[in-house]
């Protein structure tokens, strides 16, 4: 927020609009439920961010592929038979969690593992080389026009959870406000999409969607756009079904005002509570499906790593390395327990606050 | 009642042909080439455009959609005179033939095999009928002159139905190379027909096309799986419901105690958890279990996925990929029924508890209590009948959920059930059985939702539907 407080509405007695959010804010630190949830996921973001900047070895590197290569193994394994799983991905003092099976230190893995979900979203762009061609979609050949000719990734502040979020939002309210506001025929076209969308189960559509448009960032924030859009829709429209028959919607038409003014200014900002707290409740729900897709093998780019996809890589070694595959199970059930916790919290503060 | 179950009828297939357009079109964009997926990386550009041409793909894509909606025997009637599809008892899978004047059943053929030329039989190039015999046999005849003379081109042209069920265009005295791909590798075949179109009946007139990954109809493989499917999400139906709505009303009544508290949380948390971790951990559990030899006599090999057999360095067993292994070895259920279990438990025990609690707030209950009635009267006759409204319905429609769980446990587990199906096919690229069993889900959706808006009505009086 850039809102600075004014010194005549402090003098006028006003509460500044920052006091005002923050009264809003502030009724999570009434229920226990949203606090412990805030506190698992700021954990987790906080995780995530630490990982930019550091890590206790290089999420990525492969330290125990190759003995002539690696460095490492020279100077402080030497003795390490790299045939045997066991030994390589086994605990060590420098390898706390252990390392996955082609050496990859696991506990600098699951904390980096949140960037993608939370933090960052990767669009690759083509280039020359031939091995990243299969990753590339359609819609980053598209991004590859106006971007300069020397990048060959572009990077976005937001995780693929969060933008997944965004767009479900984004579509989700402008059909859903459409269809409460406009009723009619309108209501019904819109409504029988949307029908249509949710009785496809999501995870097949997910499957559809990424067998067609191909794996990558891009694609799993639009996957996870259509599946959620519906459910947005269904609940924007009730509340909009709801608010037009306020008096307010009554002036802004006399006034003449357009529909996507009285869509967008003044009912959504009427019905941005329960969307808010639903939204909150999406994005785990996009945390485990993200997880369900990684495991799948149709998940986020390699070799970056993301924790559904480390669930799969290390489930063939569960019984004699279960640590590859409890870590990052753990961290999504974490994450999604705490987004749980917190909009179960929220949405039960908010509903004692309007009694 | 009548309009309100015609009304949903209509929306119902509605639904159903925008979900089939979609995820037509969704295949149709992808560029995913399924040649490549049929011949394997190391064909040639030749052999996979020869492929494409066999299987109808250089057809624009809103005619295949047509095709596969309402078939396309109709519309090769004017090339192919009377087709008709004949049930073959042998293979038990119908086939398409012309039905001559004579009354015969014929495909077709060119004459192209050694034998046949050397014995002077035809003449190579020259159109061959294949009649039926009544086992389904078929033996050799020579056409005659069957050739026509395209307005257009000039050539002289014959459209036929080949032994692949395809209409087939053939020229006469030219006629391309094609690759076809046999059991042995891909073979050159010389005078072969220069454009084909698979012939069908459509979705509406029950075909619901071949599998390019099987090669078999759908409607063979299909119905195998959504039995499996059904077998797998019906056991955990059964264990699922009395245990989740016990626990829910029981946590509802006991609001705010110990055991309330620790079920809600252990739901919660069973909730929070992706499938593929629940299953890839139940795997662990019980792996270390029968590593210590703990459970002698209910662990064996079969009970545990084949991956997980390998990481224990125990002989695999081949069984799992047989539809039928649930059958000969149904331990193979107890691990994704389990999985199924403890993914749904958590949420129709918090739905059941919401409920519950509700219901034990409202003023007739108060008043049940007050005069006097015993407790468990209370619970069982007056507060349970409406505290189960809401789940159910709820359950109803958490079904269409649960078939995206089921994908997630059938491919952890190598279950051949629906959602491996959906799963292989789509990654495979395969339109016929990916639309057909997404038909499967959406009905299975909406039917769910239907049901659980008329038990609803019968639960609850106050609601009836105009």
């Amino acid at each position: 927020m850039t809102t600075t407080v004014q010194p005549e509405s402090a003098a006028s007695r006003q509460p500044s609009r920052l006091a005002k959010i923050w009264n809003n804010v502030s009724i999570i630190f009434d229920s226990p439920v949203a606090m412990v949830g805030l506190a698992i996921v700021l954990f987790w973001f906080g995780m995530a961010i630490l990982s930019l900047f550091w890590t206790p070895h290089d999420p990525n590197e492969q330290y125990f592929r190759d003995q002539r290569r690696s460095a490492y193994i020279m100077t402080y394994l030497p003795w390490i038979d790299l045939e045997d799983y066991d030994e390589v991905t086994r605990p060590k003092p420098e390898f706390l969690l252990g390392t996955d099976k082609t050496g990859r230190d696991l506990l600098s893995r699951v904390m980096a593992g949140g960037q993608v979900v939370l933090l960052k979203t990767r669009i690759p762009l083509p280039t020359d080389d031939v091995r990243r061609q299969d990753e590339i979609s359609a819609l980053s050949r598209l991004l590859d026009r106006f971007v300069p000719e020397e990048w060959d990734e572009v990077v976005v502040p937001g995780g693929v959870a969060i933008w997944g979020v965004i767009g479900s939002l984004v579509v989700g309210t402008t059909f859903g406000l459409l269809a409460g506001y406009k009723g009619g025929w309108t209501e019904q076209i819109v409504m029988q999409i949307m029908d249509a969308l949710v009785a496809f189960p999501r995870i097949v559509l997910y499957i559809v969607v990424i067998a067609s448009l191909g794996q990558g960032d891009l694609v799993i924030i639009i996957a996870i756009t259509v599946t959620g859009a519906p459910g947005i829709a269904r609940l924007s429209r009730s509340l909009a079904l709801d608010i037009k028959t306020r008096d307010y919607i009554r002036a802004a038409e006399t006034r003449g005002e357009g529909l996507l003014y009285i869509m967008f200014r003044e009912i959504l900002p009427n019905a941005r509570g329960p969307l808010l707290v639903d939204a909150m409740l999406r994005v785990g729900y996009a945390i485990f499906t993200i997880g369900t897709l990684g495991f799948l093998g149709l998940g986020l780019q390699p070799p970056e790593p993301d924790w559904g996809s480390m669930v799969n890589d290390g489930r063939e070694l569960i019984f004699s390395q279960p640590n590859i595959v409890i870590w990052p199970a753990i961290a999504i059930s974490t994450l999604v327990i705490g987004l749980n916790l917190f909009a179960d919290g929220v949405r039960e503060e908010l509903s004692r606050y309007q009694k | 009642m009548a309009r309100f179950l015609m009304r949903s009828v209509i929306s119902t297939l509605v639904t159903m042909l925008i979900v089939s357009a979609l995820v037509f079109t969704l295949l149709e964009v992808s560029g995913r080439d399924v040649t490549v997926q049929i011949l394997g990386v190391f064909a040639t550009p030749e052999q996979k455009e020869s492929l494409r041409k066999q299987l109808g793909l250089d057809q624009p894509g809103f005619v295949r959609y047509i095709d596969w909606l309402v078939g396309n025997d109709w519309r090769l009637r004017d090339e192919l005179g009377n087709v008709q599809t004949v049930f073959n008892e042998i293979s038990q899978e119908p086939e398409w033939y012309v039905l001559l004047d004579d009354g015969r059943f014929v495909r077709h053929e060119v004459c192209s095999r050694v034998e046949d030329i050397d014995s002077g039989f035809c003449q190579p190039g020259e159109m061959l009928y294949l009649v039926r015999n009544e086992d389904a046999s078929f033996f050799r005849e020579n056409a005659g002159d069957v050739w026509t003379t395209d307005p257009e081109t000039g050539e002289s042209v014959f459209w036929g139905v080949d032994i692949g069920n395809r209409a087939a265009k053939w020229v006469e005295g030219g006629g391309d190379t094609a690759f076809v791909s046999t059991q042995t590798g891909v073979q050159e075949l010389t005078g072969a027909a220069v454009q084909w179109i698979p012939l069908r009946k459509g979705l509406l007139r029950g075909d619901a096309g071949v599998s390019l990954k099987t090669t078999r109809p759908v409607s063979k493989t299909l119905p195998i799986r959504i039995r499996n499917s059904a077998i797998l999400a019906g056991l955990a139906f059964i264990v699922v419901m009395p245990l989740a709505l016990f626990l829910g009303i029981l946590t509802g009544i006991n609001e705010g105690s110990f055991f309330d508290r620790f079920t809600s949380v252990t739901s919660l948390a069973l909730t929070a958890t992706p499938e593929f971790v629940t299953g890839v951990l139940l795997i662990l559990v019980v792996g270390i279990y029968w590593s210590n030899n703990w459970l002698p006599g209910l662990v064996e090999a079969g009970f545990l996925p084949d991956w997980a057999l390998e990481s224990f360095k125990v002989p695999t067993t081949t069984l799992a990929d047989s539809p039928n292994a649930i059958f000969e070895k149904p331990k193979e259920l107890i691990l994704p029924v389990l999985t199924l279990t403890a993914v749904e438990l958590g949420y129709i025990v918090r739905m059941t508890r919401a409920s519950m609690v509700e219901v034990m707030a409202a003023p007739y209950i108060r008043t049940a209590i007050i005069k006097g009635m015993p407790f468990r009267r209370v619970v069982f006759r007056h507060a349970v009948r409406n505290a189960l409204l809401a789940p159910i319905t709820i359950i109803m429609l958490h079904i269409n959920y649960l078939v995206g769980g089921l994908v997630v446990v059938e491919v952890i587990f190598g279950f051949q059930g629906l959602g491996k199906f959906i799963f292989d096919h789509s990654i495979f690229g395969d339109p016929n059985a990916v639309e057909a069993a997404a038909m499967v889900t959406v009905l299975i959706a909406i039917v769910t939702r239907l049901l659980g808006d008329l038990a609803y009505t019968f639960l609850n009086p106050r609601i009836r539907y105009a």
